[in-house]
C-alpha cells in the first residue's frame, strides 16, 4: 500500500507540467550559483596572492628597522564557493607594525561598493530562498488539492490506513523533489573539481555536512507545505498561508531578530573604543614627556660647570646609557598602552559576543536563520571569522615586533633621528646610517589561522539539529492534522 | 463602462479574504520597517555622538594647537538611510583628516558588526522590493485566467464590453484597489517615524514621498506584468508559475548575477596595488627628506629658540613640497581607478536594469542619498573639511603639519600653559543631498519603470485581443 501511494505521489509531482519548468529553473540556478561562486573565490584568491606578494615586495624596499611595517592578509576559504557568508563585509587586511594595533580593513564590499548593492548569489542563497519556495509550490496542495479534485475520497474508498497515506505522501513528495535535484548539485560539485578549487579532505567533509544541512532545510519546507495543506480545506487558502509562512520564516524573522538584538544590546562603536584607547595613550605619553623633560634637566644639571671639551666627552660616554634609559621608559609606556588596549578589546569582544548570541538565539526560531548560521559556520565564513583572523594577526604582530626589535638592536642604530639644539654647539641633526635595503629574508611570515573543524562541526550540528527537530515537528504536525482531516 | 469595470474590480479585490490577509501582513511589515528604522537611527545617533565626544576628549588638556595634527570625522546616520539602507552600511564611516594628504577611511557598519551583514536590515526598500512585488503577483496572476476559470469572464463579455475597456479597467482597478490602501500604513509609518524622534527636513519629506512614489511605480510594474501574463495563459496555475519564475529572476537573480558577471568583466585597478605604490613612493620621499634634514644648517647659530623656529619653517617647506608631490602622485592613481569604476558601474548597472527591481533599488537609494554616490559625496565633503581644518591649524600655529614631523619646543620656565579650547575646532557637518542633487540620478530609473508599465500595458491589450474568453 505504501509503495502504491508512493508511486502515485511520484507521478503526481513528476508528471505535472509545472515540474519540468521548475526543475529547469532550479537546475540552472544551482549550477549558475556554483559557477559564480567559483569565479568569486578565484577573484578573491588572486587578490590574496597579489596582496601577499605586494607586502613581501614592500617589506624588501623599506630602509629602517624601527618603522618596519608590513601587511597581513586574510586568506579566502575555498568553501566560499558555496557559502561566502560575510567574507565581503569583513576587512581583508591589516597593517602590522610596532605602533598600530591590528585592525581588519578594506573589505571587498568597502573597496568596491557596487558589489554591495545586491551582494552575491551563491549556493546557500539558492537553497535558502529559491528551493524552499519551490518546495512549497509543490506541496501546498498535497492534501487539499486532492480533496478538491475528489481523488482523496476515491483513495479512501479503499482500505488505506491514514498513517500510511500521509507517510507515503511525505516520502513521495520528498523523493520526487530531492532526487532530480541531485543532478545539478552533482554537476556543481563536478565544476568545483574541474576548476581545481582546493577544498582538501577537510573541505570536502565540510561540504558534505553543508549538503546534509541543505537537504534537511529543503525537507523542512516540503513537510511544511504538506502540513499547511493538511490544515486547510482549499488550496487557495493553503497557498497564501504557505507563502506567508515562507516570507515570515525566510525573509522577516532573521532580520527582525538581528535588529532587535542590536537595539536591546547596543555595543559601543569601534570609533568610540578607539577614542578611549587614544585618550589613554595620550595621557600616558604626556606623562612620559614630563618624565623625559625632568630627566633631561637632571642630565643638563649633571654637566653644570664643565668646559666644552669635558661636556662633549661626558655626553659621548653617556650617550648609550641615556639612549637605553629613554628606550626602556618608552617601551614601558608602550606596554601600558598595549595592556589597556588588550583590556578594552576583550571587553568589546565580550559585548559583541553577547549581542551576537542574542541575535542568533532570537533568529533560530526560523529554520532559514539556523541554516544560514550552520552553513556559514561550516564554511568558516561567519561572524567568528573576523575575531579568529584578528587574534591570529595579533599573535603575528607580537612575533613581528619582537623580530624588528631584535634586528634593531643587532644593527645598533636606534632608528629615528636625533636633533640636538644647544646654545653653544648649535644645531645638530643625525639620521641613522642608511645601509641600503634591509635583509628581510628571515622575517616571520603570517600564517592564516588554522580552521577548527571539531568546533565548527559541533556548532553547525546544533543548528542542523534545530532544523531536524523542526522537520520532525512538521511531519508530526502533518500526521496529526491529517488524522482528523475530512476527506470528502 | 470603464467606471463599471473599475468598480467591479475594486469590489472583487477589496472584499476577498486574500486581500484582507495580504494587506494586513503588508501593513504590519511596513510599520515594522518604519519602527525598526527609527529605533536603529536613534541608536546610531547615540553612538556617533559618543564617538565624537571621545575624539574631542583626546585633545583636551593639550596646550599647543600644533599637537592637534588630525581630527576624526564621522558620517552621521541619515534619517532616510534608516528606510533605504543602500550602500550606507558598506562605506567607511570614520575618516582621519589631517592637514593635507589622503584621508584614510575606515569602519564600515557591516565590517564592524558582521552579524548585521549576515542577516541585514528590514528596511522599507526591502519591503517594497521583495514583499510588495510578491503581493502584486499574488493578485495579478489570476486576474484574467482566474476569471476565465471561474466563468465570470464569459459573463462579463455577454455584455457589449470592448476588450480594451475591460483590460484598462482591470489594470486601473487592480492598481487602485491594491496601491491606494497601502498609502494608509505608509502614512501611519511616517507619523510613527516622526513620533519616535527622527528629524526629517522638508526636503527629506519630499524625497521620502518620491521614494514611495517609486515604490508604487515598481508595484505597478509588477502588477502590469502579472496581468499581462495572466492574459496570455488559459489556466491560472500556469500563470502563477510563470510569474513566480519571473519574480525570482527579476528580484533575486538578475540584479546579483548581472553585477557580478559584468562588474568583474571590467578591469579596475586593485586598491591593494595602488596602496602599495603609494606606500613605496612615500618611503622614497621620506628618505629624500631625511637627507635634506641632515643637510640643514641654521643661519643663526647662537639662539636655540631662533634655531628651532628656523627649523620649523624649514620643516614646513619640506613638508609642503613632499605633500605636493605625494598629492600629485596619489590623485593620478586615484583618478585612474575612479574612471575605471565609472565604466564598471555603467556596464554592470546598465545590464542589471533589465530587472525592475534594480531600477527601483537604484532610484530609491539615489533619492535617499545612500546610492554609490554617497561615497563620492562623503569624500568630497571630507576634502572640503580638510581645507577648513588646515586653514584653522595654520591660523593657530603658523604651520600646516600635515603628515610630516612636528617639532615642538617646550619652554621650561614653569609657566602654566593654557589648554586649548577644543570647541574652537571647526566641526564637520555632513550635508545630505537635496532633491535637486538626486533627482537627475533617480529620474532615469523611474522612467524605466514607467516605460515598463506602458510597454506591458500595450502588450496586455494586444494579447487580450486574441484571448479565448470561454
Amino acid at each position: 500500500m505504501f509503495g502504491t501511494v508512493l508511486v502515485k505521489e511520484l507521478k503526481a509531482v513528476l508528471l505535472t507540467p509545472k515540474f519540468p519548468a521548475t526543475f529547469a529553473v532550479c537546475s540552472i540556478l544551482i549550477v549558475l550559483s556554483v559557477f559564480i561562486g567559483i569565479r568569486e573565490y578565484r577573484t578573491a584568491a588572486a587578490r590574496y596572492t597579489e596582496g601577499v606578494d605586494l607586502a613581501a615586495q614592500t617589506l624588501r624596499t623599506q630602509s629602517t628597522w624601527m618603522n618596519l611595517s608590513t601587511t597581513a592578509y586574510r586568506k579566502p576559504d575555498p568553501m566560499q564557493v558555496f557559502v561566502p557568508g560575510v567574507t565581503g563585509d569583513v576587512g581583508r587586511l591589516s597593517s602590522v607594525n610596532s605602533t598600530e594595533d591590528v585592525k581588519l580593513r578594506n573589505s571587498a564590499y568597502g573597496d568596491d561598493p557596487i558589489f554591495a548593492l545586491f551582494r552575491s548569489i551563491d549556493f546557500a542563497f539558492i537553497v535558502q530562498v529559491v528551493l524552499s519556495l519551490f518546495a512549497i509550490l509543490f506541496t501546498y496542495d498535497a492534501i487539499n488539492g486532492e480533496r478538491e479534485g475528489g481523488t482523496l475520497q476515491l483513495t479512501f474508498a479503499g482500505a488505506v490506513p491514514r498513517p500510511t497515506y500521509i507517510l507515503a505522501k511525505l516520502a513521495g513528495a520528498w523523493t520526487a523533489l530531492v532526487v532530480p535535484l541531485l543532478v545539478p548539485v552533482l554537476l556543481g560539485l563536478l565544476l568545483v573539481m574541474v576548476y581545481g578549487v582546493p577544498l582538501g579532505s577537510e573541505g570536502w567533509a565540510r561540504c558534505a555536512m553543508f549538503m546534509l544541512a541543505s537537504l534537511l532545510y529543503f525537507t523542512f519546507f516540503i513537510a511544511l507545505g504538506v502540513l499547511i495543506s493538511a490544515l486547510t480545506r482549499s488550496p487557495a487558502t493553503s497557498f497564501l498561508g504557505a507563502l506567508a509562512a515562507w516570507v515570515v520564516l525566510v525573509l522577516i524573522v532573521p532580520r527582525i531578530a538581528v535588529m532587535a538584538a542590536g537595539a536591546a544590546h547596543p555595543v559601543p562603536s569601534i570609533a568610540e573604543t578607539e577614542g578611549w584607547i587614544d585618550a589613554f595613550a595620550k595621557d600616558r605619553w604626556d606623562q612620559q614627556m614630563k618624565t623625559l623633560s625632568t630627566r633631561w634637566q637632571a642630565r643638563q644639571a649633571s654637566m653644570e660647570g664643565m668646559s666644552t671639551g669635558e661636556r662633549e666627552a661626558y655626553q659621548q660616554s653617556k650617550q648609550q646609557e641615556w639612549a637605553n634609559d629613554d628606550d626602556a621608559s618608552r617601551q614601558e609606556v608602550q606596554k601600558d598602552i598595549d595592556a589597556y588596549r588588550v583590556r578594552v578589546n576583550e571587553e568589546q569582544a565580550n559585548r559583541v559576543a553577547a549581542q551576537e548570541g542574542l541575535a542568533f538565539a532570537l533568529a533560530r526560531v526560523s529554520p532559514a536563520a539556523a541554516y544560514q548560521i550552520a552553513s556559514m559556520r561550516l564554511g568558516g565564513t561567519g561572524v567568528e571569522m573576523k575575531a579568529l583572523n584578528e587574534s591570529a594577526m595579533r599573535d603575528y604582530r607580537r612575533a613581528f615586533t619582537q623580530y624588528t626589535a631584535g634586528k634593531q638592536k643587532e644593527s645598533g642604530t636606534q632608528g629615528g633621528f636625533r636633533i640636538t639644539v644647544d646654545s653653544q654647539t648649535g644645531f645638530h641633526f643625525s639620521a641613522p646610517r642608511e645601509r641600503g635595503t634591509l635583509d628581510v629574508s628571515d622575517v616571520p611570515v603570517f600564517r592564516p589561522p588554522s580552521k577548527r573543524f571539531g568546533e565548527d562541526t559541533a556548532s553547525a550540528l546544533v543548528d542542523t539539529g534545530i532544523i531536524a527537530v523542526l522537520v520532525l515537528l512538521s511531519c508530526a504536525g502533518a500526521f496529526v492534522a491529517f488524522m482528523r482531516y475530512d476527506v470528502r | 463602462m470603464l467606471m463599471l469595470v473599475i468598480q467591479k474590480e475594486l469590489r472583487d479585490i477589496l472584499t476577498s479574504t486574500k486581500f484582507i490577509v495580504s494587506f494586513a501582513s503588508c501593513s504590519l511589515l511596513i510599520l515594522l520597517a518604519f519602527v525598526m528604522g527609527a529605533a536603529g537611527y536613534r541608536t546610531e545617533v547615540a553612538r556617533v555622538d559618543a564617538a565624537r565626544r571621545e575624539n574631542l576628549k583626546q585633545m583636551e588638556g593639550q596646550t599647543d594647537w600644533m599637537m592637534v595634527r588630525n581630527n576624526r570625522i564621522f558620517l552621521p546616520p541619515q534619517p532616510l538611510a534608516a528606510l533605504v539602507t543602500g550602500v550606507a552600511d558598506d562605506i567607511g564611516r570614520t575618516m582621519d583628516v589631517r592637514g593635507r594628504g589622503e584621508i584614510p577611511q575606515e569602519d564600515t557598519r557591516y565590517g564592524e558588526e558582521p552579524v548585521f551583514a549576515m542577516f541585514r536590515f528590514l528596511d522599507l526598500e526591502f519591503i517594497f522590493q521583495v514583499v510588495l512585488s510578491l503581493f502584486a503577483i499574488v493578485f495579478a496572476f489570476d486576474a484574467v485566467s482566474g476569471e476565465k476559470e471561474r466563468g465570470t469572464l464569459r459573463l462579463s463579455f455577454a455584455n457589449p464590453l470592448p476588450r480594451s475597456t475591460f483590460m484598462a479597467g482591470k489594470l486601473a482597478g487592480s492598481f487602485l484597489a491594491l496601491a491606494v490602501p497601502l498609502l494608509l500604513p505608509i502614512l501611519i509609518g511616517c507619523a510613527v517615524f516622526t513620533w519616535m524622534g527622527v528629524p526629517l527636513s522638508s526636503d527629506e519629506w519630499m524625497r521620502l514621498a518620491l521614494i514611495i512614489g517609486a515604490g508604487l511605480l515598481y508595484f505597478g510594474a509588477f502588477l502590469t506584468i502579472g496581468i499581462t501574463i495572466s492574459a496570455v495563459t488559459a489556466r491560472s496555475s500556469t500563470s502563477f508559475l510563470a510569474l513566480l519564475v519571473i519574480w525570482i529572476l527579476s528580484v533575486l537573480i538578475i540584479p546579483r548575477s548581472a553585477i557580478l558577471i559584468a562588474g568583474r568583466a571590467v578591469d579596475v585597478p586593485s586598491l591593494d596595488d595602488i596602496n602599495a605604490k603609494k606606500f613605496r613612493y612615500a618611503e622614497q620621499l621620506f628618505a629624500e627628506d631625511r637627507t635634506a634634514m641632515s643637510a640643514f644648517s641654521p643661519a643663526e647659530k647662537s639662539d636655540p629658540r631662533k634655531m628651532i623656529e628656523e627649523f620649523q619653517k624649514f620643516m614646513g617647506n619640506v613638508n609642503d613640497a613632499r605633500e605636493r608631490k605625494m598629492d600629485d602622485f596619489s590623485s593620478r592613481l586615484n583618478e585612474e581607478r575612479a574612471n575605471a569604476q565609472q565604466v564598471q558601474s555603467a556596464v554592470a548597472l546598465g545590464i542589471a536594469r533589465i530587472s525592475p527591481a534594480t531600477c527601483f533599488t537604484l532610484a530609491a537609494s539615489a533619492l535617499a542619498g545612500t546610492s554609490l554616490a554617497l561615497q563620492d559625496r562623503y569624500l568630497a565633503q571630507a576634502k572640503g573639511y580638510q581645507e577648513t581644518f588646515a586653514k584653522f591649524i595654520l591660523g593657530k600655529t603658523g604651520v600646516n603639519p600635515g603628515g610630516g614631523m612636528v617639532f615642538r619646543m617646550r619652554v621650561g620656565d614653569g609657566a602654566q600653559e593654557k589648554p586649548i579650547d577644543t570647541h574652537e575646532l571647526p566641526v564637520f557637518e555632513y550635508r545630505p543631498p537635496v532633491l535637486g542633487d538626486v533627482l537627475p540620478a533617480a529620474l532615469p530609473d523611474a522612467g524605466i519603470l514607467a516605460a515598463c508599465i506602458f510597454l506591458f500595458f500595450g502588450i496586455a491589450h494586444a494579447a487580450f485581443r486574441r484571448y479565448d474568453l470561454r
